[in-house]
């Protein structure tokens, strides 16, 4: 009976609280304020150096007039990876411009593709690789450019003013370009691994284990398996090409249980591991984070010496959630002025490609130590090198899932 | 208006209590049903065909059961692979909330009996790592883990042996711990407000019949202080299953992933955001199972008292 009563009771609490206002449509007008979106399209173009692409001009969102000022007092907002902008950079334009800038970062591109495909961040700028490209383009993510503002673009390699993946660079501007390799600490690893037949195999050796790292970044990751197998097809949408991904991937996670961060630039000198997947301009900027203790000549990193490995380029583009589109033109041509991309290239690391920036003299110009001299890119990288494309629906979300697997650890 | 009892209800009384009861479900409502709502929509939504983000579907009529089929056939079926991330968390959340319970636990005694005029101070010293966010005490024990960090020096007495633990590459050991850290003012807490309240006179009436200090412990202060246990073993337990941050930072790998790493991972992978629902629904299930034990546990305490 008391349990009886009990319940009534708070039915009535319920029923009470219910007639005063919280009811089932109050609910469900709430919710529905979360909106439902699909993309305008269900087409997706997918670049290649081999199959060009000329976007078409949004018809949603509109380039600006050209001849505008930035306005003093707002507010432009970058999205961008961890440390991927210098500081310095950063200052010097919102002094210059008077322009406060508010930077966030992303891990990987997966979870930057989810936030800005939010739209509700208002970020003016962000910085992609080509492969998720046609997403953006084809979901109306990007506002087309305005080229007055970029009085500095013929800084850019001429090979990079019309790239391939973007005929006209009516959306983008190529940012950084940077190679992936093997990096190492020859104090932490004793074997010459460049001089190895197959040094892709190095992440396999169980001597390493529990002493390596590979990228978070699904694409390159798996990518370095078909490389290690001489498959240079690193898009590939074959289901034997993915079955033997997935066996090797999971084989090196169970035997030699890597460390998966793109942190390595600080883990690897402050010795956590000395074995890892990486970037080129990752591998540049290790230096700066050894311990005083520690020489810069023990790092090293390796790409293939005729160019066969994964070379690629970074760009900026212009969101069209953000509110801010002028400055963020005038942040783009800052960032191709020679001068603040050598303050840029001193801090991330990342080459900048830009004429001034000639690949043969960095280690002479002091950007980078000798023994990093392979971390250098080259524009002839570019014609034997194999970017990283955008993958179709049904084989992107294959690769997903196999990388889903080597993650949960199973 | 006549109750049960007899007695006359005051005018206006019926209205009272649900009247005090909507800040409560306006609240519940807002901040639970809706948000596990969207959840659900997500779970049982579809997805964008380009961007392959999330699209929730709000009518259950239109819900589609694929995303929750795949993450359920991966825990039972032939291909089991979120399984053992799974098994993992209930390992790791086991040992580290007993490990909580057997530091917390003579500290909050210690501090509710013995510490006299530094009870004050005490507190504030157990409430202190409160002041500083959970990320900042993880990052710090990234440098004191460090292979060249000081406790590998500490082990190596001062370079006298050759320590070389990579105490930040997937060592069950290491999250555990830093799980056992980062949460056990959780439980100090609760347990020293349980043991507070311990009626002194019950203990000094065991001492004066003859008790040992470990039969007063056993037979008094123990049964006293188990509801406050079972509280702060929820409170800490709870948010420990739906951790990932700790095994991000102590350990980076895929071997020590746990039920947070893998919502974590759905949640930023297009196309797989629904699945993170999924996870999302069966920690909620775990969760829900020893909050009815504990209020069902307490309830029928209050009955007996009363």
């Amino acid at each position: 009976m008391a349990d009886h009563q009990y319940g009534a009771r708070r039915r009535s609490v319920v029923k009470g609280a219910l007639a005063a206002g919280v009811s089932a449509p109050a609910l469900w007008t709430l919710l529905s304020a979360c909106g439902t979106k699909t993309s305008s399209s269900a087409t997706v173009k997918i670049p290649s150096p081999t199959t060009p692409v000329t976007w078409p001009m949004s018809k949603v969102n509109e380039a600006i007039a050209a001849g505008q000022k930035p306005k003093a007092g707002t507010t432009l907002r970058i999205y961008n990876y961890a440390d991927y902008l210098s500081p310095r950079v950063l200052k010097d334009f919102e002094e210059k411009y008077g322009v406060n800038i508010r930077l966030s970062t992303f891990n990987d591109a997966d979870e930057a593709l989810t936030k800005v495909a939010s739209k509700q961040l208002k970020f003016d700028l962000y910085f992609p690789s080509y492969d998720s490209l046609g997403k953006l383009i084809g979901a109306d993510l990007l506002r087309p450019l305005t080229h007055d503002y970029l009085t500095n673009y013929d800084n850019l390699w001429s090979s990079f003013r019309d790239p391939w993946y973007d005929r006209g660079a009516r959306y983008t501007v190529p940012y950084t370009i940077y190679s992936t390799g093997i990096g190492w600490r020859t104090d932490m690893v004793p074997d010459d691994i460049a001089g190895m037949d197959n040094p892709y195999d190095v992440f396999w050796d169980t001597t390493y284990a529990g002493k390596m790292a590979i990228l978070d970044d699904w694409h390159t990751a798996m990518s370095m398996v078909l490389l290690r197998n001489g498959i240079h097809d690193i898009n590939s949408t074959k289901q034997s090409d993915l079955d033997l991904i997935r066996t090797q991937l999971l084989d090196l996670r169970k035997t030699m249980h890597p460390k998966v961060t793109i942190s390595m630039y600080t883990d690897m000198p402050a010795g956590q591991y000395g074995l890892c997947q990486m970037w080129s301009g990752d591998a540049i900027n290790t230096p700066y984070y050894l311990p005083k203790s520690v020489s810069p000549s023990v790092m090293r990193y390796w790409f293939p010496p005729d160019g066969k490995g994964e070379v690629d380029n970074d760009l900026v583009v212009l969101l069209a959630q953000g509110e801010n589109p002028v400055a963020a033109h005038f942040f783009i041509n800052e960032i191709l002025d020679n001068s603040v991309a050598a303050k840029n290239f001193g801090f991330t690391g990342y080459q900048p490609p830009l004429n001034k920036f000639t690949p043969s003299t960095l280690v002479s110009d002091g950007y980078l130590p000798q023994n990093l001299a392979t971390a250098v890119v080259e524009e002839k990288d570019f014609k034997v090198g194999f970017p990283l494309l955008q993958l179709p629906p049904a084989s992107d979300a294959a690769w997903h899932q196999v990388w889903q697997e080597f993650k949960a650890g199973g | 208006m006549a109750r049960a009892d007899g007695r006359r209800q005051p005018p206006g009384s019926r209205l009272i209590w649900p009247l005090l009861a909507i800040p409560g479900t306006v609240w519940l409502a807002l901040l639970f049903v809706a948000p596990l709502y969207v959840v659900v929509a997500i779970l049982f939504g579809g997805t964008d065909p380009i961007l392959r983000e999330p699209v929730p579907v709000w009518n259950p009529l239109d819900w589609d059961f694929t995303q929750f089929t795949y993450v359920w056939d991966h825990i039972v079926g032939s291909q089991p692979f979120f399984r053992p991330a799974l098994v993992r968390t209930v390992l790791y959340v086991t040992i580290a909330t007993l490990l909580c319970l057997l530091i917390a636990y003579p500290v909050a005694y210690f501090t509710a009996r013995f510490a006299g005029r530094w009870r004050g101070p005490l507190l504030a010293a157990l409430i202190a790592p409160f002041w500083i966010s959970y990320m900042m005490r993880m990052l710090a024990w990234v440098n004191l883990l460090q292979t060249d960090g000081l406790v590998n020096r500490t082990l190596s007495a001062g370079g006298l042996l050759d320590v070389h633990v990579n105490w930040l590459q997937g060592h069950a050991t290491t999250v555990v711990l830093g799980l056992a850290y980062g949460y056990v003012p959780y439980m100090i807490l609760p347990l020293y407000a349980g043991l507070d309240r311990a009626p002194t006179a019950m203990l000094e009436a065991a001492r004066d019949l003859g008790a040992s200090r470990w039969e007063t412990f056993r037979r008094v202060t123990w049964p006293l202080s188990q509801t406050a246990v079972v509280v702060s073993l929820l409170v800490t337990a709870l948010p420990m299953l739906g951790d990932y941050f700790t095994n991000d930072l102590l350990s980076g790998s895929p071997s020590t992933s746990m039920i947070g790493n893998l919502i974590n991972n759905s949640v930023l992978t297009p196309g797989q955001t629904g699945q993170a629902g999924a996870f999302v629904l069966i920690i909620l299930v775990v969760s829900v199972i020893p909050m009815v034990l504990y209020v069902r546990s307490t309830r029928s305490g209050a009955d007996v008292m009363s």
